[in-house]
């Protein structure tokens, strides 16, 4: 090992390597041997680094609080207080630094412990001026990664925020203004147009509709996975939000010329989740059970408790899926093609959304299906015990 | 004087202002419009209006919730129905909004586009309600 990729050298081309390190390669070295330090700080500065060594591991850790060094080598072996009981402290008040643990009783335990509380890598003693630089470049480069990452990570959150946003304003203004004109139009004015106009305008209207619709699941199934939408330990009534959903889904159904009917068993109570979680899952099960069912056909909602999950089963008598588009059915974008599904419109990311949104409160969805018979969907969801009602729109 | 209901348009759409204000003007109301918060609130002090239906997103993010706070700080506006309309809401049944939430103290939220059959029923509504004592805000977003 002679030609050691020096730390920072890769970027800028044309910057003093030494000068770049300066600005940020700052090391500091904990052992109570002060010809190790000595030698350390030797090596180190020779390599480019700003090096600073304590003897003791409580000086270390204060220096550590003002200035955060990007790389901290600690001796395992110390009095007062050991590597170990100094690693948990710094990590404790810089959770970014790299650590590298220095062990003079090099045991497989001692560096697993080390490992265990936070050090990145560990240096048998003795050691070579290659392997100390080796440590310590590795460990630089570790902390640069992780910097890089979370730069990185940042910008695309806030990339995404900012992208979210323009979707929902920017995105829908045009479609809300152009169907504002066909609704109002139709509403107004019906009387006065040819059959004709009156058709093309309707089919305009359901086009943009099926855009919107489109914009809103996605928007949906972003904010979903940007985290679960409710803090953990949120629970809502199943039974309210199941007989809220089939009220608001009553003309819905009726248009359809579809029976909707729900059966809620009383001791289902409370379930994990927020009403707006909940509520979108039962609502995107419903509506699908309302849109592929048939005139004259019905749509049952059903809870119940099993054990600690609570059941929800939401089945149709409509034209059912075929059976090898089951395994697909939750993936995003998905829709089964086929002659009566053709003109139903859809987006094919309301199942996605169940699915995640499913998954997200512990609980799991399935789907069992005859070719013109039905569809049942299966949802259990944990029953939530201690858990206090969520309102999420408060606030 | 006739009994013609005056509704106010708040908006910065220019297109959705049309349409809607051709829905009420259909209906029978009296329509005015303005394009941002600052002349909504001024037109509103001037024509007291029945009803008022504001966009809570305009060209500033934040500008219809402080145009909202804002009317409602007048006393002769402090009980004038307001409807809120935005594309940002939807039209999820558990979605609920608190109406006296100081925050958004709206009479009722709905998802743009407006169902036009809707907000004629709800405007008649408000406006019927706020005439009378005891009035509610409860809107039908809040079944």
């Amino acid at each position: 090992m002679t030609d050691l990729p020096s730390p920072g050298r890769e970027r800028r081309p044309g910057a003093d390597p030494a000068a770049t390190l300066a600005a940020t390669g700052r090391v500091f070295v904990i052992d109570d041997d002060d010809i190790m330090l000595l030698s350390c700080r030797r090596i180190l500065e020779k390599a480019g680094y700003r090096v600073e060594t304590f003897s003791s591991g409580l000086d270390g850790i204060r220096r550590i609080e003002a200035v955060r060094p990007e790389l901290l080598l600690v001796d395992l072996k110390m009095p007062e207080l050991d590597g170990l009981q100094v690693i948990e402290r710094v990590r404790s008040v810089d959770p970014d630094v790299v650590i590298a643990v220095i062990t003079g009783y090099a045991t497989i335990s001692t560096a697993v412990d080390a490992m265990k509380a936070g050090a990145y890598d560990f240096l048998p003693k003795p050691f070579t001026p290659d392997e100390l630089r080796l440590i310590v470049n590795r460990g630089h480069e570790r902390w640069r990664l992780a910097m890089e990452s979370r730069r990185l990570r940042r910008e695309k959150e806030e990339a995404e925020r900012r992208f979210i946003t323009f979707v929902s304003h920017q995105l829908k203004s045009p479609l809300v203004a152009a169907k504002q004109y066909l609704d109002v139009l139709l509403f107004t004015s019906k009387g006065d147009m040819t059959p004709k106009t009156q058709e093309w305008l309707t089919r305009a209207q359901a086009r943009l509709d099926e855009m919107l619709n489109l914009i809103h699941d996605w928007l949906e199934l972003a904010r979903i996975e940007r985290g679960t939408p409710c803090e953990p330990g949120v629970a809502s009534d199943l039974g309210e939000v199941v007989t809220e959903v089939v009220d608001a889904a009553g003309p819905q159904a009726e248009a359809a010329g579809v029976t909707l009917g729900a059966e809620i068993a009383s001791e289902v109570g409370a379930v994990r989740g927020d009403r707006v979680s909940l509520g979108t899952i039962v609502s995107n099960l419903v509506g699908n059970a309302i849109k592929y069912n048939r005139v004259g056909g019905r749509v049952n909602v059903r809870i119940a408790r099993d054990g600690q999950r609570a059941i929800l089963e939401v089945s149709d008598t409509g034209i059912g899926i075929p059976e090898d588009s089951l395994p697909d059915l939750f993936r995003e974008f998905y829709r089964v093609k086929s002659e009566r599904t053709r003109d139903i419109p859809g987006t094919g990311l309301g199942l996605a959304i169940c699915k995640r949104l499913v998954t997200d409160l512990g609980g799991a969805i399935e789907a069992h299906s005859r070719t013109d018979e039905g569809t049942t969907f299966v949802v259990r969801l944990p029953i939530s015990a201690e858990a206090a009602p969520c309102d999420a729109s408060a606030g | 004087m006739t009994n013609t209901k005056h509704v106010l348009i708040i908006d910065d759409d220019a297109d959705f202002v049309r349409a809607i204000g051709d829905l009420f003007a259909s209906a029978g109301y009296e329509v005015a419009s303005a394009s941002n918060g600052r002349e909504g609130l001024d037109l509103a002090k001037k024509l007291l209006p029945d009803l008022i239906l504001l966009d809570v997103m305009m060209t500033e993010r934040t500008e219809g919730f402080f145009t909202l706070q804002q009317i409602r700080a007048v006393p002769e506006l402090a009980a004038t129905p307001v409807i809120v309309a935005s594309s940002i809401y939807t039209d999820q049944p558990l979605f609920k909004v608190n109406p006296d939430a100081g925050w958004l103290p709206a009479s009722l939220f709905l998802p743009k586009p407006v169902d036009p059959a809707r907000l004629i029923r709800e405007a008649a509504r408000l406006i019927a309600a706020a005439a009378s004592p005891g009035a509610t805000h409860e809107g039908d977003n809040a079944r």
